[in-house]
């Protein structure tokens, strides 16, 4: 179990002007610029959620990653992990935990990927006989047997992020942590990594804790996300409820004869708006589904145009953050007005 | 302890990764082993001794101390990448010790040193040079503990610099400083007694001597009795000053990191 309890982090920067006077002036008189990257965070995760953690870049997603897993040590506030604090017992959270952290390698760069796993069996003192299990999972499901033999620096980005995930579940953690796992990956290797996190989450009820940019990765693996900006939540609930909350949203796109001609039928006026859209032949509908019945919508069009198709979209969960992030900035920006006159 | 042993063969087999640059190591230990050897001999063209020592000590002396030079260093250039490029970040994470890590990737990298440079130089100065073993048993037991305490004396001053990239920008230069440094006053190039006074004075004062200088002096004969067991002492005295100055510097060192980030 994960809890986190205001937690807040400050980085500290030297401030230096430019150039070399400005260097020398900071070798005499530094200034210090603080940063704040988390701003007093809280939430609770239990054993077996799955997580994701979303917010626009620089928003501190990794920063409170680092500080799940001891690396970085809180300005203030509480976390403990599995009750532990992970900055005062790094080396016992290490082996509750495991992480994959996008850009970098956590294998040993120069000898074959069955050798680097064997070390970390040694490392994380794994009992032979279920290592020999894991492996062999693993092998199967991450398609593993051709890559075994291979250094990691020989590896494709593909290749070797399907290795650093098994490596990461290796020793069967209570929580794994998973900074950007999928990014810069073609789609199938995605479609594996994605059903690797989901198997071994039911398997063995690993919590798992994960940010992307993918909306897809978060749509398949989790069940509730946690959105953060600027420092600070900004909506933490199941995936369901924020479709239900934020994405009452319905779209449905129509594919007419005579585009030119086309005025919104007066039964849909003030309750349905005219989306722009690029295509010729294509109108695009946007309602509130709690208001308006899509059946209702259809009907209507229907019965003024000859509709050649139609076609409804989910609301998807990407539109909805979108959304969410936009309104977070016309907010900011509407306060600084304030503060400003 | 496991963990640390399966640590270092990891590190044995990674420098058999390059095969080709394996056995250039040999290649190129042997050949300074031979300049070293033909450059002293000539030095001894005209002379039988130089302050007392002749030949046959001084070639003893030159060629165990640069056998025993190739293990002084460390890890400290790893440990400065690894700082600098924020993989420590990754280390943190991990059941581990960072510093038995670093040393046990130490000795793995020492043990093929020793098989693919120390072993062949060892043979060749064995059978084909002019140099003196040590007869009593003692003597060779003392050079033992001696030399061992030299190595780590080296391998904790190695990582007290590269935990030093920490708060300097250029690690390079700090390095190159180190190495000389260590050259000329461990005593790997001569021994420490052909300095002029002043300097020997500064020397004795130094970690450097405890590296080379003495250990090599017990074997060759310049050092032996009380002297050699003084020796012992002064060497005890830099090796726990300098780990309690590892953990001191290393644990400063991870609280920057943790606070600032990397
Ligand atoms: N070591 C550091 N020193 C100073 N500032 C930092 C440091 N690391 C991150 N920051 C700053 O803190 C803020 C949060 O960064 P963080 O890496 O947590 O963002 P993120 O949500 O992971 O973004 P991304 O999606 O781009 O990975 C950013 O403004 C960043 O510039
Ligand atoms: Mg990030």
């Amino acid at each position: 179990m994960i809890t986190v309890e205001n937690l807040k982090k400050e980085y500290k920067l030297v401030k230096r002007d430019p150039g070399l006077k400005g260097a020398m002036k900071s070798l005499f008189n530094r200034k210090y610029e603080t940063k704040h990257a988390v701003k007093g965070i809280d939430f609770t995760i239990e054993q077996g959620e799955t997580v994701g953690y979303i917010g626009s870049n620089g928003a501190g997603k990794s920063t409170t990653i680092k500080m799940l897993t001891g690396i970085l040590t809180p300005t203030s506030g509480k976390v403990t992990v599995n009750g532990l604090v992970p900055y005062e017992n790094r080396q016992k959270n290490a082996v509750n935990i495991g992480a994959v952290f996008g850009q970098r390698t956590q294998l040993f760069w120069d000898i074959p990927v069955r050798e680097s796993y064997n070390l970390l069996k040694h490392i994380y003192e794994i009992p032979e006989q279920e290592y020999q299990e894991t492996i062999e999972m693993f092998t199967e499901v991450l398609n593993l047997e051709s890559l075994l033999g291979i250094p990691v620096r020989q590896l494709s980005l593909g290749q070797k992020m399907r290795c650093e995930l098994a490596a990461a579940f290796l020793h069967r953690p209570k929580v794994v942590y998973l900074d950007e796992p999928t990014i810069g990956l073609d789609i199938a290797v995605k479609v594996k990594i994605r059903k690797f996190i989901k198997e071994m989450n039911q398997r063995w009820g690993t919590t798992v804790l994960l940010t992307t940019h993918d909306m897809q990765d978060i749509e398949e693996i989790c069940d509730r996300i946690i959105i953060i900006d600027g420092g600070t939540i900004l909506y933490d609930g199941g995936l369901d409820e924020i479709k239900k909350q934020f994405g009452q949203k319905r779209v449905i796109h129509f594919e007419l004869a005579d585009k030119e001609k086309f005025e919104l039928p007066s039964a849909l006026n003030g309750q349905v708006e005219v989306l722009p859209n690029e295509e010729e032949t294509k109108i695009s509908l946007s309602f509130d589904h709690e208001a308006v019945k899509s059946s209702f919508v259809i009907s209507e069009m229907m019965s003024m145009y000859e509709i050649g198709d139609l076609n409804i979209a989910d609301p998807k969960i990407e539109t909805i953050v979108e959304d969410l992030y936009n309104k977070q900035e016309q907010g900011e920006e509407h306060e600084k007005v304030l503060a400003n006159s | 302890m496991r963990k640390y042993w399966q640590i270092a063969k990891g590190r044995m087999q990674e420098n058999t990764a390059y095969s080709a640059w394996y056995w250039a190591g040999t290649a190129s230990a042997v050949m300074r082993l031979l300049i070293i050897y033909f450059f002293w001999q000539a030095v001894y063209a005209n002379q039988t001794t130089i302050q007392n020592i002749n030949l046959e000590t001084m070639l003893t002396y030159i060629v165990i101390a640069m056998l025993l030079q190739g293990f002084v260093g460390g890890v400290g250039n790893e440990l400065a990448e690894n700082i600098k490029d924020g993989q420590v970040a990754i280390e943190l994470m991990r059941p581990y010790d960072m510093i038995f890590k670093m040393f046990a990737v130490d000795i793995g990298g020492k043990i093929m040193y020793l098989i693919q440079g120390t072993i062949p130089m060892l043979l060749i100065a064995y059978f084909f040079m002019d140099i003196s073993f040590p007869k009593s048993p003692e003597t060779i037991l003392l050079f033992g503990v001696s030399a061992l305490a030299g190595i780590w004396i080296g391998t904790f001053f190695d990582f007290l610099v590269g935990v030093l990239a920490f708060w300097t920008v250029n690690v390079w230069g700090v390095r190159v400083l180190k190495e000389s440094l260590i050259t000329f006053f461990s005593g790997a190039l001569v021994p420490i007694t052909l300095f002029p006074d002043w300097l020997r004075t500064i020397t004795e004062f130094l970690p450097f001597q405890a590296m080379v200088y003495l250990p090599v002096s017990i074997f060759s004969g310049l050092i032996s009795g009380t002297e050699a067991y003084m020796a012992l002492g002064v060497q005890l005295f830099w090796l726990v000053s300098l780990y309690v100055l590892v953990r001191f510097i290393w644990s400063q060192a991870i609280k920057q990191i943790t606070i600032f980030g990397g």
